[in-house]
């Protein structure tokens, strides 16, 4: 009876399909923008935004790795951070545009993430206007 | 609570309307004076909504503090600015906590303006103080 008991989950995980992969977490095109922002900082001299938007990727995908549900048995890592070349033609004055858009694209995930997860993604909005206003 | 911190928030628009108040007298440079004004109309008018979301959620807002404790005197225009960068960070730590106690999306998006135009005005003074770096990276995070 008792090995019944503990036998059975065992049957049915071995012969359920996988589930499906879980949805994208919306954090991580942050994640990217972060990396991308850092990477054309560093291409243009900017080593103020280059650091900042760094810290932003790594806090941003340690809550994406926290939260990423790890499949019993995978032996795949979560997805870590890549480092992203500098974009072909870098210039100083895609930075300040690519910050606007990095701040935007926080801040429109505001009204609906998470409450443990908000104050860390409204940081980094309000992150990128401060970028904004110290190149400026 | 929302309300709890919300109130918070208030507080910290208190504070920092009374502080440009006090700053204005040191902070002579025309283009600094004219940021002065900005930023004390601004906190007036975030101070005037914040008073309404409480008295709509049917709270009694919190009456401002009869004076406010600077970091350090106020006695020159060095001070004045680092007292304005003091209640502009205030105001960023007030507002995440907002953030971070509500599920209420305009609430939220309010919150964020707030929180954003502290940022801004906190970067903007750390720039004429002169301190490096001038931005701050987790705005309301407490610590940078």
């Amino acid at each position: 009876m008792l090995l019944a008991a503990a036998t059975a989950p065992l049957a049915v995980a071995c012969t359920t399909p996988p589930p499906p992969p879980p949805p994208p977490d919306p954090l991580a095109e942050l994640v990217k923008a972060a990396l991308s922002d850092a990477a054309l900082a560093t291409a243009v001299g900017a080593p103020e935004t280059a650091a900042a938007r760094t810290e932003h990727a790594a806090r941003l995908q340690a809550e994406v790795d926290r939260a990423t549900p790890r499949v019993p048995g995978s032996s795949v890592p979560p997805t870590t951070s890549a480092s992203v070349p500098p974009p072909a033609g870098a210039s100083r004055e895609a930075l300040v545009p690519a910050l606007q858009a990095a701040q935007k694209q926080a801040g429109a995930l505001v009204a609906s993430v998470q409450t443990y997860r908000v104050g860390l993604v409204a940081s980094v909005a309000a992150g990128c206007a401060s970028l904004v206003e110290a190149l400026s | 609570m929302s309300v709890d911190a919300v109130q918070d928030a208030l507080s910290a628009e208190h504070a920092a309307v009374w502080t440009y108040g006090l700053v204005s007298a040191f902070i002579t440079v025309p283009q600094q004076a004219a940021a002065v004004a900005d930023g004390a109309n601004a906190h007036r008018a975030r101070r005037d909504v914040t008073e309404r979301w409480l008295r709509d959620a049917g709270a009694t807002p919190r009456p401002p503090a009869a004076a406010y404790l600077p970091p350090q005197p106020v006695d020159s225009a060095a001070s004045a600015i680092a007292a304005l960068i003091a209640v502009e960070t205030d105001s960023c730590v007030a507002w995440r906590g907002v953030l971070e106690r509500t599920e209420d999306g305009a609430l939220r998006q309010s919150a964020l303006d707030a929180l954003t135009v502290s940022a801004v005005r906190a970067t903007r003074w750390r720039k004429v103080a002169g301190l490096t770096p001038a931005s701050i990276t987790f705005p309301g995070a407490g610590v940078g």
